[in-house]
């Protein structure tokens, strides 16, 4: 479904990504894992346009998205929840699940009932249900990562990006966070998820890779990664030095 | 030898400047040449807001108005002589440009060339009501001069002109040049930094607008005299943006642009007023931009897609100019095409243009020291040792510090003791209040509660700049060099602090002075060395690769002296290589007795190079100890990891 | 207290056009962080459009005012693709400033050029005779001006909270990255804020058109005092625009009838230096956070 290919991607002059290659088949959930400033949230603003890459390719169902702005890829079935949530604090609950619903009531995507979709939403998400007319502002940071993720699903996308959906959130939130996921997984969705925290993404993805200095250091199912020595000195250092 | 060589062009030019009354004797054109010598003074001025603080400001038609009104109506009232109202005019218009810079100074961009534009608009409807004062649109009658009893000719007025132009120039080229020109540098590329290396962003923007205003108030004053009429509407918004086309088309941070600028804005209405000189210079223009892009095609230096519009406009403008019979109606659009052009075409104005397009034609200059290599110092202590050597007595005492942004908690009731001659590191994931903790102690936020000590003292409520001066110095997560400005220049800044003499001293290039400059730059080269980039002083900033651009940083905030250095995350990004020269200077500048604090995510620079470390999660201390203690400590492991 | 209620609704009247011209400064400020700093020529230019219509076709003035608003859409686009894109893209601060004004000072020569420079009288649609109402001489044509510019302001609001697209330009404005990640052209967004922005200030110009003198120069002043507006009010919150507009309309008529005409335009001048020296983000803004 999305592959890519020797992904090299940066700011201005500093490289971050050097040349990565990730793989998502259809209706798996696979993880990308690795400590901070490693290159993770990087590689998910290279997928969905939000900066360019300098090198490698990114193919969604087989059409080269690489260099697209991020409206298009969007348009085309990729829907991101991004680092640090970026729901319209201005706008209720309610409107921002719209906007996740963009381009169906546009063309660009098939219509299907936007209505219906949006009460299942709120279903699926108890807290945002109570608090569907709220200023998204005001709500706490595992709310807005709860409308984050409900935005995305609104799109009826092919695949979901999850940047980072456990940042910044107390551990009980945390734990709900990633019941959602694996509910979405059950329900066939194809995910790449990245995160900081390495055990909870294992055990809900398929397959993982782990990278470190804008490299891919390891990769492999998810259930070997967990047990890996690897991981825990790609977040802690200890045993490798540099 | 060397100096005197590189004068000779401008020696020439002021020779010619001082025969031109004996050889031309039409009034007319010695008075458009004195316009635009008294053009070129104010844009001098205007060149310090624009070029160097790089702001728009659409106030100066106002202040150079403001001058030429001193003039007249000490002039008309008082009856004051010249050699009286040039030093008024000055100082009136000072204070007005101080006056101007109050409402400016918190504020940049459009909202900064919104407070010039209404401070000229107000000042021009003043100057229009105040009828008892200035005879409002009566306007006032100015005459020349008196030398020695009698006026002056209008031979004896250019030169008194000549005289205050050459001054200016001088003036303008060594403030520019000097500690003042460098801090009015950096306030335009890093506000932030600039404060944190002890430069205060307000203090700076009032001397700019005082500085910039006090030119514009000595030209005006000469205008007076020169036209020896003054009345409010000549002193509009109009002639506030010819103004800025002049300094941004001449070419900006020059004082040749400056000169070339003025000549453009007092020819031009002149052309137009010509339809058929204006044609032929249309058509001069047309043929060489068309012959320029067609060389600069065959060399491969563009495309094209890129000379399509630049050509398209000045063809079409030759030929706009053959279809009509008069086109000083059409004047204000020339000059709003003209911005236009100027601002997407020759951002560096035809000074800046002219210099990259000789340097495309015949070869990059070398950006190398060259001839003028100047030897490092090598006996120079530049890391001034630490004074007080009392290594382990506290140095920093955090004590239940909170930053609370609306309902989220930055930091949460933390405590923190740094001890002298330690470094000490900061570490947590994402979003754990560690960058926000060295906001604080560099005065960027003021904390909601606690109190922080340093050296004894409380830093909470003191500005940025007050705070580096008192001994603490950063770099920052996102670099922030100062990017327009070559790596020696940004070192300068650093030592800023280590300067002593006033305006005048740098006006008059006196004793204090050049020493203070010479052993600053000494310094500067000294601690480029340390880091290893004195092969690169004279590089821009911002060309510098990553790595090396990170290490200067590092030097900048030694400059400063301090006692305690924040880094935040100096090894983000950098290679392995770079990482092992990034720990070999900080352990160097440990060595020393300078105190660390130092944000990292990379857990091999922290664990080797740190003696405490503090870990932060959601805005609290979780756990403290040695490195080793830090990273087999349960909680940290669960913060980062999540098992 | 009859001059205190004809200040009053003169003021009103007054200050309710700023209000309309500042709405457009918010419009593009809020997607895009520019503004048009040649706004006071679009509003002239709807005007003499306007004036156009009316004189030389013959039409009917509620039939105008949907021609003027679509041309005042067009110059907007004009301005946005010629000044504005190409500055953002280069990221030029300096850039979009100049070239703002720039196009300001073109559309004002070539007005100068095509209606001349005389200010010419713009028939006005309601009779001219004033009516009284608490001791003061309201013209019916101040009315509608009031209201005129109440509904635009409440049509684009409605647009904004109840259609899609109206949405997708709120959320342009709070956070343009994450509306691009919805699948909204973002770039479009800012194009339409600023036709909208210019359709706001042309509709400002044929309603305020028969109350003064139509010609090139009535752009200069408008658009400054409408930037005051919109600075003291606040560039992020549309409440603040009508109670700016009003203070600075009622303060303005204050000064020039018991001070003097000439004086008129200064108290607001003031206004917004004091506002930008002590709060820059507006009486009713909120004040941002530094990242660093």
């Amino acid at each position: 479904m999305l592959s890519i290919k020797n992904l090299e991607a940066g700011y201005g002059k500093v490289k971050v990504l050097h040349g990565i290659s990730i793989d998502v088949p259809k209706g798996q959930v696979i993880t990308l894992i690795g400590s901070n400033g490693a290159g993770k949230t990087t590689t998910m603003r290279a997928i969905t346009g939000m900066i360019k890459p300098t090198g490698g390719e990114v193919t969604l169902s087989g059409e080269k998205i690489d260099g697209y702005d991020s409206y298009k890829i969007a348009r085309l079935g990729l829907a991101h929840s991004p680092e640090g949530r970026r729901v319209f604090t201005t706008m209720s609950v309610t409107d921002n699940l719209l906007l996740g619903a963009f381009p169906r009531f546009t063309g660009s995507r098939p219509k299907g009932d936007i209505k219906e979709d949006l009460e299942k939403s709120l279903e699926m998400f108890p807290r945002l249900k109570e608090r569907r007319n709220q200023l998204a502002g005001t709500l706490s940071g595992g709310e807005q990562q709860m409308l984050a993720m409900a935005r995305a699903v609104m799109l009826n996308p092919e695949i979901i990006l999850l940047d980072e959906p456990s940042m910044g959130l107390a551990p009980i939130l945390v734990e709900e966070v990633f019941k959602i996921i694996s509910n979405l997984k059950s329900q066939g969705v194809t995910m790449l998820l990245v995160e900081q925290f390495a055990a909870a993404a294992l055990n809900v993805a398929d397959y993982g890779y782990v990278l470190e200095n804008g490299k891919i250091a390891t990769h492999g199912p998810a259930a070997k990664l967990k047990d890996d020595p690897a991981v825990k000195a790609a977040y802690l250092g200890g045993a490798s030095s540099h | 030898m060397m100096k005197l060589k590189s004068h000779i062009p401008l020696l020439i030019a002021i020779v010619g400047l001082f025969c031109l009354p004996l050889f031309i004797h039409n009034p007319y054109y010695i008075h458009l040449a004195e316009t635009i010598l008294i053009y070129t003074i104010l844009l001098f001025g205007l060149d310090i807001v624009v070029g160097y603080i790089g702001q728009v400001s659409l106030g100066h038609a106002a202040l150079f108005g403001i001058g030429s009104y001193t003039a007249g109506v000490l002039y008309f009232h008082f009856g004051w002589a010249i050699w009286g109202t040039i030093p008024a005019s000055i100082i009136v218009t000072a204070i007005f440009g101080g006056i101007l810079a109050l409402p400016a100074l918190k504020v940049i961009g459009p909202y900064l060339a919104m407070v010039t534009l209404a401070f000229g608009t107000i000042a021009q409807i003043l100057i229009n009501e105040m009828t008892w004062l200035t005879e409002g649109p009566l306007g006032i009658k100015i005459p020349k001069p008196d030398l020695m009893g009698v006026p002056m000719t209008k031979a004896e007025y250019f030169w008194l002109v000549s005289v205050v132009l050459i001054i200016s120039l001088i003036v303008v080229d060594r403030f520019v040049k000097s500690q003042v020109g460098r801090a009015f540098e950096a306030l335009r590329d890093s506000p932030i930094a600039c404060d944190c290396m002890g430069v205060s962003v307000y203090r700076f923007k009032v001397i700019a607008f005082v500085i910039s205003a006090g030119f514009a108030g000595l030209a005006g004053c000469l205008y007076a005299y020169s036209e020896q009429y003054i009345s409010p509407n000549t002193y509009n918004n109009e002639l506030a943006v010819l103004f800025l086309l002049g300094i941004i088309m001449g070419g900006r941070k020059s004082r040749l642009g400056a000169a070339i600028g003025a000549a453009i804005i007092v020819l031009l209405p002149k052309l137009l007023d010509d339809i058929n000189l204006f044609r032929i210079v249309a058509s001069i223009i047309a043929i060489v931009v068309v012959a320029g892009a067609v060389m600069a095609l065959s060399k491969k230096l563009t495309t094209p897609r890129r000379v399509a519009i630049p050509i398209a406009g000045v063809v079409g403008l030759a030929a706009f100019s053959f279809w009509l019979n008069s086109i000083s109606d059409w004047r204000l659009s020339i000059f709003g095409f003209m911005i236009l052009l100027v601002v997407y075409y020759l951002q560096n104005g035809i000074v800046g243009f002219t210099k990259s397009f000789y340097q495309s034609m015949v070869g990059k200059a070398k950006t190398t020291r060259g001839e003028d290599a100047e030897v490092v110092d090598d006996s120079i202590s530049f890391i001034s040792t630490v004074a007080n050597q009392n290594t382990g007595a506290e140095l920093l005492k955090v004590e239940s510090l909170l930053m609370q942004f609306g309902g989220l908690k930055a930091l949460n009731n933390v405590d923190l003791s740094v001890k002298r001659g330690t470094i000490h590191g900061l570490i947590g994931p994402n979003g754990s209040g560690k960058s926000t903790m060295m906001n604080v102690l560099t005065g960027i936020y003021v904390p909601t509660a606690g109190s922080v000590l340093y050296a004894g003292e409380s830093v909470v409520g003191k500005t940025s700049s007050d705070i580096a001066l008192s001994g603490i110095a950063r770099t920052f997560q996102n670099v922030q060099l100062f990017g327009e400005m070559t790596a020696i220049q940004n070192i300068l800044v650093g030592l800023h602090h280590t300067f002593k003499s006033n305006i005048v001293e740098i006006a008059l290039h006196l004793p204090r002075y050049k020493r203070e400059e010479a052993e600053a730059h000494a310094r500067a080269l000294a601690l480029l060395k340390f880091v290893g980039l004195d092969d690169l002083a004279n590089e821009e900033a911002r060309n510098l690769p990553y790595g090396k651009q990170r290490l200067l940083e590092i030097a900048r905030a030694l400059a400063l002296d301090p006692e305690l250095l924040l880094l935040d995350e100096p090894a983000a990004g950098l290679t392995s290589p770079d990482i092992k020269e990034l720990l070999r200077i900080i352990r160097k500048i440990r060595d020393s007795g300078i105190t660390f604090i130092l944000i990292e995510h990379h857990m091999d620079v922290v664990m080797s190079v740190c003696d405490t470390v503090s870990v932060l999660d959601f805005g609290q201390k979780i756990a403290e100890g040695k490195p080793a203690e830090v990273q087999a400590d349960e909680k940290v492991i669960h913060a980062y990891l999540g098992t | 207290m009859d001059m205190f209620a004809q200040i009053l609704s003169s003021g009103i009247a007054v200050g309710m056009i700023y209000a309309v011209i500042a709405f457009g400064f918010q419009l593009t400020f809020s997607t895009s962080g520019t503004l048009n700093f040649g706004q006071g020529e679009a509003l002239m230019l709807g005007a003499l459009v306007g004036l156009t219509c009316v004189d030389t076709f013959g039409m009917n003035y509620w039939v105008m005012i949907p021609i003027v608003c679509i041309f005042g859409m067009i110059q907007g686009s004009f301005v946005e693709l010629i000044g504005v894109r190409p500055a953002i893209k280069i990221k030029s601060e300096f850039g979009w400033i100049m070239s703002t004004i720039a196009l300001g000072i073109i559309f004002k020569n070539v007005a100068e050029n095509v209606w001349g420079r005389d200010a010419l009288p713009f028939p006005s649609p309601l009779p001219m005779e004033p009516m009284t109402f608490l001791g003061a001489n309201i013209l019916p044509m101040e009315i509608l001006v009031v209201f005129g510019a109440l509904a635009m302001m409440l049509l684009v609001e409605f647009f904004n909270r109840k259609t899609i697209y109206g949405k997708a330009v709120v959320a342009t404005a709070n956070d343009r990255d994450a509306a691009g990640l919805m699948g909204i052209n973002t770039s479009m967004v800012i194009t339409f804020s600023y036709a909208l922005s210019s359709l706001t200030a042309a509709f400002a110009g044929v309603l305020i058109a028969p109350l003064t003198l139509t010609g090139a120069m009535m752009g200069g002043a408008l658009g400054l005092k409408a930037f005051a507006v919109a600075i003291i009010g606040g560039l992020s919150s549309g409440m603040g625009i009508i109670v700016g507009g009003l203070i600075l309309g009622i303060v303005e008529t204050a000064t020039g009838f018991y001070i003097s005409t000439g004086y008129k335009d200064v108290p607001g001048l003031i206004l917004l230096l004091l506002v930008l020296a002590y709060k820059p983000s507006g009486l009713f803004g909120k004040s941002a956070i530094k990242k660093v």
